[in-house]
């Protein structure tokens, strides 16, 4: 053979083996379809985010070919959106966890041996009884995302005795939840489809998160011409697509909406009868707002003064079809609390409430229960205080920020084992210095999840779940303006060695004595669940639908009567708030001017793109493509004084730590702001496409907190960057 | 003298006493009444006959505030006073109700959270 033959032949087999390697990822999609190929259509549930849309999968011998969306939902109608589409490829993923895993090197290190179920369990069972011997079971921690399965996870570490539960809302939206809940009693669902005027503060809705919702607002604004104002310290494609945008100083949206009170109150613009009809201290608040005027909120906002007056008096103008929208995620400062509450007050003085457009209640279904006797009450206070830390926050979800400095420092006692269910804390958790210090710390470390972590990749023990289209899960009433039962059914059987949650804990329960909490199949959990819906064979029905509707929603007026008790104090909606004065907070939002940004430093702002599910999606292929590496985002004249170009590799650093990813400069960002997309420069391995790819925000995020809620603040942090 | 040594003797006796007593547990609300029995127990017991459709009417947590779930348990009558409640339930059992009933009346602080 010559020389170049050789070549050619060596040269056409590295293609040919490269070409070979990319198409086995494929390799299920290729089967040709034969004569006789079984072809079904399965109705269950998306998970690849919080909203839980219908899905109808598609499966041809035995594979999923498409996801499609289910029409029968009015959450989801005829739209699947990128990422419930690409939950696909979380079940063909090669890199997914397919059996379970005990560390064999240092944590951290990489290094797994497979193990057997059996062994898996044996191992976690011993070393959580170990960590309970030593420590009591209050040196256990379980922490959890939420998810259908998640209450079987939780119950395992309150029968095993733990008063350590913590959750995700802690670090997403526990303070909006609280500032609505302390004025309403409840938290509303928003009527996007029928406002007439909404204003947002960086609800980033046509890019972060990309809904059948946001199409309701995008039919809502462009063909009901009604009107967007949004406010953010980055022009996003909401702000591309609001009648009104303003680049916000960032963390002073509570003087834009105090200084709004200020016009709508001083003009005599609110909903008279409707707040002495349904709300509590009014009065106070009309001596509180005076000093708010827009032009004292044009100095902290740098918006001019007649455009905050004229927004007060459309606002006013379109009620009760304006909403001032709370947003989801609400973890920003620390004063977040008192903004929301603002928020929440505002919308209430114009009467803007349980009204076509406002903000509805949530309409509920009722679902049967599997009920069993429980366990003993955890004896021991719960590690992050929260009684008297945030005493008016939610118990059952914790204060994760506190929680982890007070594992930190081992007081008020020790905690020593950690187990997490369907989370990633090394991501989810500012200041990851700290979260790897906290997993040094513990003696045993127990990660349930469908892919390689960064949290799992530090773990002990790995138990791999059966992806959401493998599993049967427990029914989910969602409520809402249009509530629904949605049902989730296995399309596939599972691919690998996995299992679901509950025979997860079922396995873990057995050799912890705990058995008779989790005795049932969860078909019997199901039957429990669906046997008082109002419809003839329930289960039949939502294995046909998946998804029950009830008619006659959505419902507007149903708390616009005398005899209605809001879930308050005082029964009434509160504009003033006795109970959060006895609590020792401001009964009235307060301004506090946001910390600002020390000589030489930028504040870091982060956010979300509506391909990536919190830090768990950015790995997926199909949706790594529309963006798979973040950057970060300067202003022109903050590139020009650092002496950076566009592409160009810099170093951002705070007193968290340090991080190296490139530059975006961009218009789209205030000066003294940068920007950084959530999710990437993972250290797990496994997650081929990002590990190492661009950088981690939870590398530089300080540790802060809402003072009431002591949700994460995640916008309090300062950087310096430079050139490297 | 005699006296002194009585009142050292006690004294001593007091410090040994108090030396031994075995470091205090931290000590949850659970003391107070477990609202996860509690809800249990209403479930079972009380929501036969307090559901909707049901002879006694339905009734949720909600039906009272705290102020007046804490009158109905201390007068302990059941039935428009034509029993006690006792004849229900264990005083033990009773109190975990009254816990449940309590967090979750039409008055008390419940914030409302993201899943379960």
């Amino acid at each position: 053979m010559d020389r170049r033959r050789f070549l050619t032949w060596t040269a056409g087999g590295a293609v040919g083996a490269t070409v070979a390697a990319s198409i086995s990822h494929f390799e299920p999609f290729l089967k040709k379809r034969e004569a006789g190929a079984t072809r079904v259509e399965v109705p269950t549930t998306c998970e690849m985010c919080v909203n839980k849309c219908s899905v109808i999968a598609v499966v041809e011998n035995g594979v999923i070919h498409k996801l499609n969306p289910n029409p029968a939902s009015p959450k989801s109608r005829g739209m699947l959106c990128a990422r419930g589409n690409a939950g696909i490829q979380q079940v063909y993923e090669p890199a997914r966890l397919k059996r379970p895993l005990i560390r064999a090197g240092e944590r951290g290190e990489g290094k797994w041996r497979p193990a057997t179920w059996d062994e898996a369990w044996d191992f976690t069972a011993n070393k959580l009884l170990g960590v309970k011997d030593k420590y009591g079971p209050q040196g256990s921690l379980w922490s959890s995302t939420e998810s259908f399965q998640e209450t079987f996870f939780k119950n395992l570490g309150l029968s095993f005795g733990s008063p350590n539960i913590v959750r995700h809302p802690t670090l997403c939206l526990a303070s909006v939840n609280l500032a609505y809940s302390a004025t309403f009693g409840t938290v509303p669902a928003f009527d996007l489809a029928n406002a007439k005027y909404v204003i947002m503060s960086g609800a980033n809705r046509f890019e972060s998160f990309i809904t059948p919702d946001t199409m309701d607002l995008i039919e809502s604004t462009t063909e009901r011409k009604a009107r967007l104002i949004y406010l953010d310290p980055r022009f996003t494609v909401t702000a591309a697509k609001a009648d009104e945008w303003y680049p916000i100083k960032p963390g002073t949206d509570l003087a834009f909406v105090l200084a709004m009170l200020n016009v709508i109150i001083g003009e005599s613009r609110h909903d008279k009868e409707f707040v002495n009809t349904y709300t509590v201290g009014f009065d106070k608040l009309i001596d509180h707002i005076k000093s708010f005027t827009p032009e004292w909120a044009e100095q902290e906002t740098e918006i001019p003064a007649k455009h905050i007056v004229r927004i007060a008096r459309e606002f006013s103008d379109a009620a009760p079809r304006a909403v001032y929208y709370a947003g989801r995620r609400s973890s920003w400062y620390r004063e977040d609390f008192q903004t929301r509450r603002a928020q929440a007050i505002l919308n209430a003085i114009v009467g803007s409430w349980d009204r076509e457009g406002g903000m509805v209640p949530n309409g509920k279904i009722a679902l049967g229960e599997y009920d069993f006797f429980p366990w003993d009450d955890p004896v021991a206070p719960r590690i992050d205080e929260i009684d008297k830390n945030f005493p008016m926050a939610a118990k059952g979800d914790g204060a994760y920020l506190k929680l982890r400095e007070n594992v930190l420092a081992g007081a008020p006692y020790p905690v020593k084992a950690w187990m997490i269910h369907k989370q990633d804390p090394m991501n989810a958790l500012p200041d990851q210095a700290k979260t790897i210090q906290m997993l040094q710390q513990m003696d045993f470390v127990g990660v349930i999840d469908v892919q390689m972590s960064d949290t799992a990749w530090y773990a002990d023990v790995i138990f791999p779940e059966s992806t959401y289209l493998e599993r049967q899960d427990p029914v989910e009433a969602m409520s809402g303006i249009w509530p629904v039962v949605v049902y989730r059914q296995p399309v596939i059987k599972p691919l690998h060695d996995t299992k679901p949650t509950l025979e997860i804990v079922q396995g873990l329960a057995k050799r912890l004595n705990l058995s008779q909490y989790f005795d049932f199949t969860i078909e019997q959990w199901v039957n429990a669940q669906v046997k008082e819906l109002p419809i003839e064979a329930p289960l039949e029905y939502l294995k046909k639908h998946g998804i029950y509707v009830p008619p006659d929603f959505p419902k507007y007026g149903t708390t616009l009567n005398s005899e209605h008790r809001f879930v308050t104090k005082s029964g009434k909606i509160e504009i003033f708030s006795d109970r959060l004065q006895e609590f020792g907070y401001d009964p009235l939002p307060l301004y506090h001017p946001p910390a600002q940004s020390p000589p030489g430093t930028l504040r870091l702002i982060t956010g979300r793109k509506a391909y990536f599910t919190h830090a768990n999606s950015t790995n997926n292929p199909w949706l790594n493509a529309f963006d798979p590496e973040n950057r970060l985002w300067l202003n022109p004249a903050t590139a020009d004084s650092l002496g950076v170009a566009d592409g160009q590799l810099v170093e951002a650093a705070s007193t968290a730590g340090a991080v190296r990813l490139k530059v975006k400069v961009t218009q789209e960002i205030r000066p003294d702001c940068v920007f950084m997309l959530h999710g990437f420069g993972k250290r797990a391995k496994w997650q081929r496409l990002v590990a190492g790819v661009g950088a981690c925000d939870a590398q530089l995020l300080e540790t802060a907190w809402d003072k009431v809620s002591g949700n994460a603040a995640l916008h309090e942090t300062f950087v310096k960057v430079r050139k490297v | 003298m005699r006296g002194f040594i009585q009142h050292l003797l006690i004294v001593v006796a007091a410090a040994a006493f108090i030396a031994a007593i075995p470091p205090v547990t931290p000590v949850s609300a659970a003391s107070k009444g477990s609202e996860s029995k509690g809800r249990y127990y209403f479930r079972s017991t009380c929501k036969s006959c307090h559901t909707k459709g049901a002879a006694g009417g339905e009734i949720t947590p909600l039906n009272k505030t705290q102020a007046q779930w804490k009158s109905y348990f201390a007068s302990s009558k059941h039935a428009r006073g034509k029993e006690p409640l006792t004849t229900l339930m264990t005083e033990d059992q009773l109190r975990d109700v009254s816990a449940f009933l309590d967090a979750h009346a039409a008055d008390s602080l419940q914030p409302e959270t993201c899943g379960k």
